[in-house]
Protein backbone atom coordinates (compact mmCIF):
# COMPACT_ATOMS: atom_id res chain seq x y z
CA UNK A 1 0.00 0.00 0.00
CA UNK A 2 1.78 3.63 -1.16
CA UNK A 3 1.83 6.41 1.04
CA UNK A 4 -0.90 8.34 -0.43
CA UNK A 5 -3.12 5.15 -0.28
CA UNK A 6 -2.90 4.80 3.22
CA UNK A 7 -3.30 8.29 4.47
CA UNK A 8 -6.19 8.47 2.27
CA UNK A 9 -7.96 5.25 3.72
CA UNK A 10 -7.01 6.47 7.03
CA UNK A 11 -9.01 9.53 6.46
CA UNK A 12 -12.24 7.94 5.23
CA UNK A 13 -11.99 5.78 8.56
CA UNK A 14 -11.75 8.41 10.91
CA UNK A 15 -14.05 11.05 9.31
CA UNK A 16 -16.72 8.29 9.57
CA UNK A 17 -15.29 7.77 12.69
CA UNK A 18 -15.51 11.24 14.30
CA UNK A 19 -19.01 11.48 11.85
CA UNK A 20 -20.56 8.84 13.49
CA UNK A 21 -19.72 9.89 17.18
CA UNK A 22 -21.06 13.40 16.12
CA UNK A 23 -24.34 12.54 15.00
CA UNK A 24 -24.53 10.12 18.67
CA UNK A 25 -23.55 13.46 20.59
CA UNK A 26 -26.18 15.63 18.45
CA UNK A 27 -29.06 13.24 19.68
CA UNK A 28 -28.08 13.92 23.40
CA UNK A 29 -29.77 16.93 24.88
CA UNK A 30 -26.79 17.71 27.01
CA UNK A 31 -24.24 18.59 24.33
CA UNK A 32 -23.39 21.92 22.40
CA UNK A 33 -24.60 20.98 18.98
CA UNK A 34 -22.88 23.77 17.32
CA UNK A 35 -19.56 22.11 17.87
CA UNK A 36 -20.86 18.62 16.56
CA UNK A 37 -22.58 20.07 13.81
CA UNK A 38 -19.16 21.71 13.42
CA UNK A 39 -17.43 18.32 13.39
CA UNK A 40 -19.73 16.44 11.18
CA UNK A 41 -19.60 18.89 8.45
CA UNK A 42 -15.82 18.76 8.71
CA UNK A 43 -16.12 14.49 8.90
CA UNK A 44 -17.89 15.01 6.03
CA UNK A 45 -15.41 17.24 3.99
CA UNK A 46 -12.66 14.45 5.08
CA UNK A 47 -14.76 11.70 4.00
CA UNK A 48 -14.99 13.06 0.18
CA UNK A 49 -11.16 14.90 0.82
CA UNK A 50 -12.23 18.13 0.22
CA UNK A 51 -9.18 20.08 1.70
CA UNK A 52 -7.52 18.09 3.97
CA UNK A 53 -4.42 19.85 4.99
CA UNK A 54 -7.39 22.36 6.22
CA UNK A 55 -10.01 19.89 7.61
CA UNK A 56 -7.60 18.10 9.61
CA UNK A 57 -6.36 21.24 11.78
CA UNK A 58 -9.97 22.27 12.17
CA UNK A 59 -10.90 18.88 13.81
CA UNK A 60 -7.83 18.83 16.05
CA UNK A 61 -9.23 22.02 17.29
CA UNK A 62 -12.45 20.97 17.82
CA UNK A 63 -10.79 17.89 19.49
CA UNK A 64 -8.96 19.87 21.92
CA UNK A 65 -12.37 22.21 22.54
CA UNK A 66 -14.00 19.16 23.46
CA UNK A 67 -11.02 17.70 25.71
CA UNK A 68 -11.73 21.05 27.33
CA UNK A 69 -14.95 20.70 27.54
CA UNK A 70 -15.37 17.11 29.27
CA UNK A 71 -12.43 17.71 30.62
CA UNK A 72 -10.65 14.76 29.46
CA UNK A 73 -11.84 12.55 26.66
CA UNK A 74 -15.70 11.65 26.53
CA UNK A 75 -15.08 8.06 25.76
CA UNK A 76 -12.14 7.01 27.15
CA UNK A 77 -9.59 4.80 24.89
CA UNK A 78 -11.55 5.59 21.88
CA UNK A 79 -11.28 9.50 22.16
CA UNK A 80 -7.87 9.13 22.82
CA UNK A 81 -6.90 6.58 19.77
CA UNK A 82 -9.01 9.26 17.33
CA UNK A 83 -7.59 12.16 18.80
CA UNK A 84 -3.89 10.48 18.27
CA UNK A 85 -4.71 9.39 14.59
CA UNK A 86 -6.00 13.01 13.82
CA UNK A 87 -2.38 14.40 15.38
CA UNK A 88 -0.39 11.80 13.01
CA UNK A 89 -2.89 12.21 10.18
CA UNK A 90 -2.55 16.12 10.35
CA UNK A 91 0.92 16.37 11.12
CA UNK A 92 1.38 14.26 7.98
CA UNK A 93 -0.81 16.66 5.64
CA UNK A 94 1.02 19.84 7.15
CA UNK A 95 4.63 18.61 7.15
CA UNK A 96 7.50 19.79 5.67
CA UNK A 97 8.84 17.04 3.46
CA UNK A 98 7.57 13.62 2.48
CA UNK A 99 10.27 12.57 5.62
CA UNK A 100 8.41 13.81 8.19
CA UNK A 101 5.22 13.19 6.66
CA UNK A 102 6.02 9.25 6.72
CA UNK A 103 7.41 9.44 10.18
CA UNK A 104 4.04 10.92 11.43
CA UNK A 105 2.14 7.73 9.78
CA UNK A 106 4.91 5.92 11.20
CA UNK A 107 4.34 6.85 15.10
CA UNK A 108 0.80 5.76 14.47
CA UNK A 109 1.45 2.68 13.31
CA UNK A 110 3.97 1.86 16.08
CA UNK A 111 1.16 3.04 18.23
CA UNK A 112 -1.36 0.41 17.16
CA UNK A 113 1.18 -1.91 17.74
CA UNK A 114 1.84 -0.63 21.11
CA UNK A 115 -1.81 -0.72 21.83
CA UNK A 116 -2.70 -4.24 21.58
CA UNK A 117 1.67 -5.27 22.95
CA UNK A 118 0.90 -3.33 26.42
CA UNK A 119 -2.84 -3.86 27.08
CA UNK A 120 -1.32 -7.82 26.21
CA UNK A 121 1.49 -8.03 28.31
CA UNK A 122 -0.25 -5.87 31.25
CA UNK A 123 -2.43 -8.59 31.47
CA UNK A 124 -0.20 -11.77 30.99
CA UNK A 125 1.75 -10.79 34.29
CA UNK A 126 -1.45 -10.50 36.44
CA UNK A 127 -2.64 -13.76 38.08
CA UNK A 128 -5.98 -12.66 37.75
CA UNK A 129 -6.54 -12.16 34.44
CA UNK A 130 -4.26 -15.85 33.72
CA UNK A 131 -6.56 -17.54 35.58
CA UNK A 132 -9.61 -16.18 33.98
CA UNK A 133 -10.82 -14.48 37.54
CA UNK A 134 -10.62 -10.81 35.63
CA UNK A 135 -12.57 -11.49 32.83
CA UNK A 136 -14.98 -13.20 34.69
CA UNK A 137 -15.50 -10.07 37.25
CA UNK A 138 -15.62 -7.80 34.08
CA UNK A 139 -19.20 -9.45 33.35
CA UNK A 140 -19.69 -10.09 37.40
CA UNK A 141 -19.90 -6.58 38.21
CA UNK A 142 -18.37 -4.22 36.07
CA UNK A 143 -20.08 -1.49 33.92
CA UNK A 144 -19.51 -2.85 30.50
CA UNK A 145 -21.80 -5.48 29.83
CA UNK A 146 -24.51 -4.21 28.08
CA UNK A 147 -27.22 -6.48 29.26
CA UNK A 148 -28.05 -8.41 32.57
CA UNK A 149 -28.08 -11.96 30.94
CA UNK A 150 -24.52 -11.27 29.89
CA UNK A 151 -23.26 -11.18 33.72
CA UNK A 152 -24.19 -15.37 34.08
CA UNK A 153 -21.03 -15.69 31.67
CA UNK A 154 -18.90 -14.72 34.64
CA UNK A 155 -20.34 -18.57 36.08
CA UNK A 156 -18.55 -20.00 33.02
CA UNK A 157 -14.82 -20.39 34.08
CA UNK A 158 -13.47 -22.59 31.18
CA UNK A 159 -15.08 -20.09 28.43
CA UNK A 160 -13.45 -16.69 30.92
CA UNK A 161 -10.31 -18.42 30.87
CA UNK A 162 -10.10 -19.68 27.43
CA UNK A 163 -11.02 -16.16 26.06
CA UNK A 164 -8.47 -14.49 28.51
CA UNK A 165 -6.37 -16.42 27.23
CA UNK A 166 -7.22 -15.94 23.54
CA UNK A 167 -7.00 -12.16 24.18
CA UNK A 168 -3.64 -12.10 26.21
CA UNK A 169 -1.80 -14.37 23.42
CA UNK A 170 -3.20 -12.74 20.70
CA UNK A 171 -2.15 -8.85 22.10
CA UNK A 172 1.26 -10.18 22.45
CA UNK A 173 1.82 -12.04 19.93
CA UNK A 174 0.73 -9.14 17.68
CA UNK A 175 4.12 -7.16 17.00
CA UNK A 176 5.57 -10.38 15.88
CA UNK A 177 2.97 -10.87 12.65
CA UNK A 178 4.08 -7.31 11.55
CA UNK A 179 7.01 -9.37 10.11
CA UNK A 180 4.76 -10.96 7.06
CA UNK A 181 2.37 -9.25 5.15
CA UNK A 182 -0.15 -12.42 5.12
CA UNK A 183 -0.04 -12.46 8.64
CA UNK A 184 -0.27 -8.78 9.27
CA UNK A 185 -3.60 -9.26 7.39
CA UNK A 186 -4.75 -11.96 9.09
CA UNK A 187 -4.05 -10.67 13.11
CA UNK A 188 -5.92 -7.60 11.80
CA UNK A 189 -8.61 -9.29 10.52
CA UNK A 190 -8.73 -10.97 13.76
CA UNK A 191 -8.05 -7.75 15.79
CA UNK A 192 -11.25 -6.27 14.37
CA UNK A 193 -13.10 -9.39 15.03
CA UNK A 194 -11.53 -8.59 19.07
CA UNK A 195 -13.35 -4.96 19.04
CA UNK A 196 -16.52 -6.43 16.96
CA UNK A 197 -17.20 -8.48 20.19
CA UNK A 198 -16.22 -5.45 22.52
CA UNK A 199 -18.89 -3.91 20.90
CA UNK A 200 -21.46 -6.65 21.26
CA UNK A 201 -20.77 -7.43 24.74
CA UNK A 202 -19.85 -4.52 26.04
CA UNK A 203 -21.26 -1.38 24.10
CA UNK A 204 -17.90 -0.07 22.91
CA UNK A 205 -18.91 0.46 19.03
CA UNK A 206 -16.54 3.70 18.74
CA UNK A 207 -13.37 1.47 19.50
CA UNK A 208 -14.31 -0.16 16.57
CA UNK A 209 -14.55 1.98 14.03
CA UNK A 210 -11.56 4.22 15.39
CA UNK A 211 -9.28 1.31 15.73
CA UNK A 212 -10.45 0.34 12.20
CA UNK A 213 -8.95 3.47 10.89
CA UNK A 214 -5.46 3.40 12.12
CA UNK A 215 -4.89 0.05 10.14
CA UNK A 216 -3.98 1.41 6.92
CA UNK A 217 -0.70 3.23 8.36
CA UNK A 218 0.40 -0.21 9.86
CA UNK A 219 -0.18 -1.97 6.64
CA UNK A 220 1.72 1.09 4.74
CA UNK A 221 4.34 0.67 7.50
CA UNK A 222 4.74 -3.01 7.15
CA UNK A 223 5.27 -2.25 3.14
CA UNK A 224 7.67 0.14 3.75
CA UNK A 225 9.98 -1.52 6.04
CA UNK A 226 10.20 -5.25 4.75
CA UNK A 227 7.51 -5.84 2.14
CA UNK A 228 7.16 -9.28 2.57
CA UNK B 1 -9.14 71.80 31.05
CA UNK B 2 -9.73 70.49 34.74
CA UNK B 3 -11.01 67.12 33.11
CA UNK B 4 -8.41 66.80 30.77
CA UNK B 5 -6.12 67.18 34.33
CA UNK B 6 -7.52 64.66 36.15
CA UNK B 7 -7.28 62.38 33.45
CA UNK B 8 -3.57 62.46 33.03
CA UNK B 9 -2.62 63.07 36.36
CA UNK B 10 -5.77 60.86 38.28
CA UNK B 11 -7.69 58.79 36.05
CA UNK B 12 -5.16 57.53 33.48
CA UNK B 13 -2.85 55.81 35.89
CA UNK B 14 -5.99 54.10 37.50
CA UNK B 15 -7.07 53.37 33.67
CA UNK B 16 -3.57 51.85 33.11
CA UNK B 17 -3.58 50.10 36.61
CA UNK B 18 -6.87 48.36 35.38
CA UNK B 19 -5.26 47.18 31.99
CA UNK B 20 -2.29 45.67 33.33
CA UNK B 21 -4.44 44.02 36.32
CA UNK B 22 -6.68 42.62 33.20
CA UNK B 23 -4.19 41.53 30.84
CA UNK B 24 -1.76 39.74 33.61
CA UNK B 25 -5.35 37.93 34.91
CA UNK B 26 -6.51 37.22 31.39
CA UNK B 27 -3.17 36.02 29.95
CA UNK B 28 -2.76 33.79 33.57
CA UNK B 29 -6.00 32.36 32.72
CA UNK B 30 -5.21 31.49 29.07
CA UNK B 31 -1.87 30.40 30.25
CA UNK B 32 -3.75 27.84 32.97
CA UNK B 33 -6.23 26.87 29.70
CA UNK B 34 -3.50 25.86 27.65
CA UNK B 35 -1.72 24.15 30.37
CA UNK B 36 -4.97 22.78 31.02
CA UNK B 37 -5.47 21.36 27.66
CA UNK B 38 -1.83 20.52 26.98
CA UNK B 39 -1.90 18.26 29.84
CA UNK B 40 -4.84 16.81 28.52
CA UNK B 41 -3.92 16.06 25.43
CA UNK B 42 -0.23 14.59 26.23
CA UNK B 43 -2.11 10.96 27.35
CA UNK B 44 -3.61 10.99 23.94
CA UNK B 45 -0.84 11.41 22.19
CA UNK B 46 1.52 9.51 24.27
CA UNK B 47 -0.59 6.84 25.61
CA UNK B 48 -0.14 3.96 28.00
CA UNK B 49 -2.48 1.33 26.51
CA UNK B 50 -3.03 0.05 30.21
CA UNK B 51 -6.08 -1.56 29.04
CA UNK B 52 -8.18 -3.63 32.04
CA UNK B 53 -4.81 -3.75 33.82
CA UNK B 54 -7.34 -4.89 36.85
CA UNK B 55 -10.51 -5.27 37.05
CA UNK B 56 -11.62 -1.65 39.21
CA UNK B 57 -14.16 -0.98 41.77
CA UNK B 58 -17.22 -0.51 39.20
CA UNK B 59 -19.59 2.63 39.83
CA UNK B 60 -23.23 2.81 39.99
CA UNK B 61 -25.35 5.85 40.27
CA UNK B 62 -28.48 6.03 42.18
CA UNK B 63 -31.11 8.64 42.55
CA UNK B 64 -34.17 9.17 44.97
CA UNK B 65 -36.68 11.73 45.32
CA UNK B 66 -35.37 12.92 49.57
CA UNK B 67 -39.09 14.77 49.66
CA UNK B 68 -40.93 11.61 48.97
CA UNK B 69 -41.79 9.06 52.19
CA UNK B 70 -40.65 11.87 54.82
CA UNK B 71 -41.43 8.95 57.59
CA UNK B 72 -38.64 6.62 56.11
CA UNK B 73 -35.88 6.64 53.62
CA UNK B 74 -36.98 6.93 50.43
CA UNK B 75 -35.86 4.26 48.01
CA UNK B 76 -32.69 4.84 45.95
CA UNK B 77 -33.32 4.01 42.27
CA UNK B 78 -30.70 2.74 39.77
CA UNK B 79 -30.06 5.39 37.11
CA UNK B 80 -30.30 4.08 33.32
CA UNK B 81 -30.05 0.27 34.68
CA UNK B 82 -29.17 -1.87 31.42
CA UNK B 83 -31.75 -4.25 29.98
CA UNK B 84 -31.98 -7.82 30.83
CA UNK B 85 -31.82 -9.08 27.27
CA UNK B 86 -30.53 -7.42 24.44
CA UNK B 87 -31.76 -9.02 20.26
CA UNK B 88 -29.18 -9.21 18.08
CA UNK B 89 -30.97 -6.82 15.60
CA UNK B 90 -30.29 -4.14 18.69
CA UNK B 91 -26.91 -5.32 19.02
CA UNK B 92 -25.95 -4.69 15.12
CA UNK B 93 -28.03 -1.55 15.45
CA UNK B 94 -25.77 -0.31 18.38
CA UNK B 95 -22.78 -0.96 16.56
CA UNK B 96 -24.09 2.41 14.13
CA UNK B 97 -25.86 3.98 16.78
CA UNK B 98 -25.51 3.53 20.36
CA UNK B 99 -25.39 7.16 21.65
CA UNK B 100 -27.61 6.34 25.21
CA UNK B 101 -25.06 3.61 26.22
CA UNK B 102 -21.99 5.87 25.66
CA UNK B 103 -23.61 8.51 27.71
CA UNK B 104 -24.01 6.08 30.41
CA UNK B 105 -20.14 4.94 29.82
CA UNK B 106 -19.80 9.34 30.10
CA UNK B 107 -21.34 9.22 33.53
CA UNK B 108 -19.24 6.68 34.94
CA UNK B 109 -16.36 8.06 33.93
CA UNK B 110 -17.71 11.22 35.78
CA UNK B 111 -18.76 8.56 38.70
CA UNK B 112 -14.65 7.59 39.07
CA UNK B 113 -13.49 11.39 38.65
CA UNK B 114 -16.48 12.69 41.47
CA UNK B 115 -15.11 10.19 43.63
CA UNK B 116 -11.69 11.13 43.21
CA UNK B 117 -11.56 14.77 42.66
CA UNK B 118 -15.06 16.01 43.38
CA UNK B 119 -16.10 19.17 41.29
CA UNK B 120 -19.76 21.24 40.95
CA UNK B 121 -19.02 20.67 36.97
CA UNK B 122 -19.15 16.59 37.37
CA UNK B 123 -22.11 17.07 39.88
CA UNK B 124 -23.59 18.92 37.56
CA UNK B 125 -23.06 16.88 34.40
CA UNK B 126 -24.83 13.94 36.41
CA UNK B 127 -27.57 16.11 37.66
CA UNK B 128 -28.61 17.08 34.17
CA UNK B 129 -29.13 13.62 32.97
CA UNK B 130 -31.50 13.44 36.47
CA UNK B 131 -33.08 15.77 35.46
CA UNK B 132 -33.91 15.39 31.85
CA UNK B 133 -34.57 11.20 32.59
CA UNK B 134 -37.72 11.98 35.10
CA UNK B 135 -40.59 10.42 35.09
CA UNK B 136 -43.12 12.66 32.98
CA UNK B 137 -45.46 13.26 35.51
CA UNK B 138 -43.27 13.80 38.48
CA UNK B 139 -44.49 15.95 41.15
CA UNK B 140 -41.24 15.57 43.26
CA UNK B 141 -39.37 18.77 43.94
CA UNK B 142 -36.00 17.68 44.68
CA UNK B 143 -33.57 15.14 43.64
CA UNK B 144 -30.36 13.42 45.40
CA UNK B 145 -28.04 10.76 43.74
CA UNK B 146 -25.24 8.98 45.75
CA UNK B 147 -22.38 7.23 44.04
CA UNK B 148 -21.84 3.80 45.11
CA UNK B 149 -18.90 1.34 43.95
CA UNK B 150 -18.86 -2.73 43.49
CA UNK B 151 -16.03 -4.42 44.19
CA UNK B 152 -14.46 -7.84 44.93
CA UNK B 153 -12.92 -7.91 48.43
CA UNK B 154 -12.06 -11.71 49.87
CA UNK B 155 -14.25 -13.72 47.04
CA UNK B 156 -17.28 -11.89 47.49
CA UNK B 157 -18.80 -8.43 46.12
CA UNK B 158 -19.16 -5.65 47.92
CA UNK B 159 -20.31 -2.16 47.78
CA UNK B 160 -19.45 1.29 48.64
CA UNK B 161 -21.51 4.54 48.82
CA UNK B 162 -18.23 6.71 48.27
CA UNK B 163 -20.75 10.12 47.66
CA UNK B 164 -23.98 11.49 48.35
CA UNK B 165 -24.53 14.53 46.98
CA UNK B 166 -27.03 17.72 48.52
CA UNK B 167 -30.51 17.40 47.85
CA UNK B 168 -31.01 19.66 44.55
CA UNK B 169 -34.29 21.41 43.75
CA UNK B 170 -35.81 19.85 40.52
CA UNK B 171 -35.87 22.86 38.09
CA UNK B 172 -39.55 23.71 37.19
CA UNK B 173 -41.29 21.25 39.92
CA UNK B 174 -40.30 23.27 42.78
CA UNK B 175 -43.11 25.60 44.58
Amino acid sequence: MSFDTALRLSEILLGWAILQASLEHLRMPHMPPPLFMLRAALAVLLIFGVAPHLVLPSLFITSLALLHRFQGPYNGGADKMGLLILTCLTSARLAPTLAWAELSLGYLAVQLILSYFISGQIKIVNAEWRSGRALADVFAYSAYPVSEDLRAISQRPYFTWAASWAVMAFEVIFPLTFLWFSTLAIALIIAACFHLSNAIFFGLNRFFWTWLAAYPALIWLQNRLIGL
Amino acid sequence: MFRSFVRATGWFPAARFNQILTITLLSGAVLDAIRNIFGLLLPALIPSWRFFKAVQPSPRIEWRFPDQNLNKDAQWQPFRPRPSHLSWATILRRLFWNPDWNDALYMDTCAERLTAHPTDQLQQEILARLFSDLPPKSHATALQFRLKFIDRADGLLQDHVTFISDIHPIPGNTT
